[in-house]
């Protein structure tokens, strides 16, 4: 459904130094910088898939999700979303993909929902029987029929998200893209809405790129990520993998019998100690180490209770985004 | 065409109960509007109290060629005027995002959705004003005259929009363009004017480069002096080539639209 091919996207900035003098100057003689933010990006979506793209800020990510919905122009490379060049802007492909931003908001302020969500009918055209279906649907869904009724402006921020979720879902678009679309909310709306879109995925079976700063948002609703950095891709595969290839260590925590206090000098040798007290050890150990530390640790400790675990996903993948794969510490 | 009919039905119906919510802006408006009015009016009376032809043009012509001014900026304020507003707000935010994914034209959309209802009233005030004007008319004004005159209206208050979407437009590229918003306003005064005070070679350069004499005065001269065909063609083929202009300058714009950082 989406296939992008050495797609990038360079903006040119001006660069300005602080001061009035340096403001004056730059009215006759400016220092433009080329700025990458998207350095040649190759991937594939399926239908019903949802892929959760994933970045510091600044790495590409929003850039990468407008040149898909169109917004903006690449400075090369190809992409087409369902047999469409975004940027070319067809009515046929405006009318069956979606863009939700969680920072902006598409709906009429004074307006309420029910008058948004009626110009978005005349907008796309949805027949009268599917559109009240697809309202009736999306609305129970979320729980707002009883808010369609309110200006937009008087609704509370977990609402508004809401409201805009059925905003851009009512037309039934083969195409999702989501951009922060849980930002700001409370967690029990960013509950609702990772909920809604799992619920939404398994009746319809669109085509999700998703960007969340929140690991949950991932951890939950994708099993596939492509992780940016600096708008490169450094990462495309699911999410399970990343742990295995990314994460070369696993957390062992060890209880040790009550006043036992272990040497730290023995376990410095096995590990890298993020715990020790008596009573309680935590230590990374590469993976192919720890089958014999823990055996170690059995013979030399006087061991009460061992779990062997893999680390935090989030960890591994705020390493991975910070040019830090590899090391194990 | 009948689907961007509907459509602008819909922006119709949202502005007014939007516009109706902010009573005292309603209210406002039209007193500020009035106001402009009497003034335009009142300056011409002046002039014609030491004077008696302007241009070619007595006392009670130059009312009707007033009085289609004021509906033209009637028209202007109450179609495009909160559009054209906002339009830079929209580029500069990277708001203009919406309107592009959306399976419309983005041009349509950006130009027409806020329809200023609290200036409706405005826009029947100035119509009640150029129909007195043409009902106190002493000489005969034939029905041909009047209708091309009222077709012509329509069609200057397009080009009026036109013109000033090439003031707007660049601000894909300078992003901010209150300087050359305020240029187009000063120079647009210049079709407050008779055409005939200016030298011919100005009036040349201002009814085919910046077609400013197109938009009320060369209709007043239909309604006066009959619809010659040339200058019936003059109007309409610059207000095409203008349009379409104007299009291309859209599609290129949008292509350079780098919106806004998340």
């Amino acid at each position: 459904m989406i296939r992008v091919r050495n797609l990038r996207k360079v903006f040119r900035v001006h660069r300005k130094k602080p001061g009035l003098t340096a403001s004056m100057k730059s009215l006759f003689r400016r220092e433009w910088i080329e700025k990458v933010a998207v350095a040649g990006a190759d991937f594939e979506v399926n239908e019903g898939e949802i892929v959760g793209l994933i970045g510091a800020n600044g790495a590409g990510k929003t850039t990468l999700v407008k040149m898909l919905s169109g917004i903006i122009h690449p400075s090369s490379g190809e992409a087409t979303v369902l047999g469409y060049v975004p940027w070319r802007r067809q009515d046929n492909f405006r009318r069956q993909v979606a863009l939700i931003m969680g920072q902006k908001a598409s709906m009429w302020w004074d307006l309420p929902g029910a008058d948004c969500f009626d110009l978005l009918r005349e907008i796309y055209q949805i027949p009268p029987k599917q559109y009240r279906e697809s309202l009736e649907r999306l609305t129970t869904m979320l729980g707002i029929q009883d808010e369609l009724n309110i200006q937009i402006r008087r609704l509370s921020l977990g609402e508004r998200m809401k409201m805009e979720l059925v905003a851009a879902l009512l037309h039934s678009p083969r195409v999702v893209y989501l951009d922060e679309p849980t930002i700001g909310l409370d967690l029990t709306a960013q509950r609702a809405v990772r909920d809604f879109l799992l619920e939404y995925r398994r009746e319809t079976a669109p085509a999700m790129l998703l960007t969340s700063h929140y690991m949950e948002d991932i951890e939950r609703l994708c099993k596939r990520i492509i992780i940016i950095r600096e708008g490169e891709i450094v990462y495309d595969g699911s999410l399970k993998r990343v742990m295995q290839e990314y994460a070369p260590y696993k957390n062992l925590q060890v209880h040790l019998r009550r006043g036992s206090d272990p040497d730290r000098q023995v376990l410095e040798k096995m590990g890298k100690i993020s715990r020790c007290d008596p009573g309680n050890i935590c230590l990374q150990v590469s993976r192919e180490k720890v089958p014999e530390v823990a055996a170690e640790i059995l013979r030399l400790f006087p061991v009460i209770d061992l779990s062997i675990g893999d680390p935090e996903i989030s960890d591994t993948i705020e390493r991975i985004m910070a040019g830090r794969s590899g090391d194990s510490e | 065409m009948a689907r961007y009919l509907k459509l602008y039905l819909q922006f119709l119906k949202f502005s007014f109960s939007r516009s109706l919510e902010y009573r005292m802006d309603f209210w406002f408006r039209i007193v500020m509007d009035c106001v402009f009015y009497a003034v335009e009016l009142a300056f011409f009376t002046i002039l014609y109290q030491h004077t008696d032809l302007l241009g070619g043009w007595n006392y009670d012509q130059i009312l009707i060629f007033v009085s289609g001014y004021l509906v033209i900026d009637a028209i202007h304020m109450t179609v495009f005027s909160n559009n054209m507003w906002w339009m830079p707000i929209y580029v500069n935010k990277g708001d203009l995002d919406y309107y592009i994914v959306r399976p419309v034209s983005s041009l349509f959309f950006l130009s027409l959705r806020d329809f200023a209802a609290n200036s409706f009233l405005n826009l029947i005030i100035a119509g009640g004003i150029l129909t007195w004007s043409l009902m106190r008319y002493p000489g005969e004004l034939g029905l041909d005259n009047l209708i091309w005159f009222l077709f012509l209206l329509l069609n200057g208050s397009l080009l009026h929009y036109i013109m000033q979407m090439y003031f707007q437009i660049p601000v894909f590229w300078i992003h901010t363009n209150r300087g050359l918003v305020n240029a187009f306003f000063s120079t647009t005064k210049l079709m407050e004017r008779p055409d005939r005070i200016y030298s011919d070679w100005t009036r040349r350069f201002l009814m085919t480069i910046f077609p400013t004499l197109l938009v009320i005065a060369l209709p007043a001269h239909v309604l006066f002096d009959g619809p010659d065909p040339l200058v019936i063609s003059l109007i309409l083929g610059v207000t095409a080539v203008a349009f379409l202009g104007m299009r291309s300058f859209w599609n290129l714009a949008l292509r350079h639209y780098s919106s806004a950082s998340s």
